[in-house]
């Protein structure tokens, strides 16, 4: 439940990141870094739980 | 200085008449700025529409109100500034701070507001185990729209395609 919930919430965010982005000019730029920021949440999200996922409180 | 050679003469005058267009920024008048905005604001992806940037504004309009009914359905919660009397300013600042991430979705929250949705008082909705998804996901599309209104103006102004 919360891998899909972060899923969704990555791939909304990059969408809209990736569209706003002003270094981008194609379309194809866009989408190499929507994904970029995709994987960046995830990735980041998921090292960050197994470094909180130890401690105890 | 050097002459001209023959060959570029001759190539001049066979593209003499052909003008190069570039698809540069361009600014917009006062009042389509000032309105995409506001649009912007109020409709997510309406202030890209209004400049002519449909392809965008259809993206903005799905994910960032997809997010807003997103967070409707996991139960979230619609704040306002809720008043503390103990609280330095007279009020709880977390919930200004919830309110302005909300808010930035426009007539999503005005039109849940009226329509009731999202309303429930904090413990009743609090006991849905998808409360704070839904909560993230609420504010997460109004913190998105402010991004789209910034970018609305950016276009708006000429500073960006």
């Amino acid at each position: 439940m919360h891998v899909l919930m972060m899923s969704m919430y990555a791939a909304l965010a990059a969408v809209v990141l990736a569209a706003v982005d002003p270094k981008s000019d194609t379309t194809r730029q866009r989408v190499v870094h929507g994904l970029k920021i995709f994987g960046s949440f995830l990735g980041i999200g998921l090292v960050l739980s197994w470094i909180l996922f130890p401690i105890p409180w | 200085m050097q002459p001209r050679d023959t060959l570029t003469e001759n190539l001049a005058t066979h593209f003499a008449d052909r003008s190069i267009t570039f698809d540069e920024p361009r600014r917009f008048p006062l009042a389509l700025r000032i309105g995409s905005v506001i649009a912007a604001w109020l409709v997510p992806g309406a202030g890209h529409l209004m400049l002519g940037k449909r392809g965008r504004a259809l993206l903005f309009f799905l994910t960032i109100v997809g997010a807003f009914v997103i967070g409707l359905g996991l139960n979230g919660h619609l704040y306002w500034p809720a008043p503390d009397p103990a609280a330095t300013f007279r009020v709880d600042l977390i919930t200004v701070l919830w309110f302005f991430a909300q808010i930035g979705s426009g007539l999503c929250y005005v039109a849940s507001f009226v329509l009731g949705l999202g309303t429930a008082p904090i413990p009743q909705a609090a006991a849905s185990p998808t409360f704070e998804y839904g909560n993230t996901f609420m504010f997460l599309s109004g913190l998105l729209n402010y991004l789209v209104v910034h970018d609305a103006f950016d276009i708006a102004a000429g500073r960006k395609r």
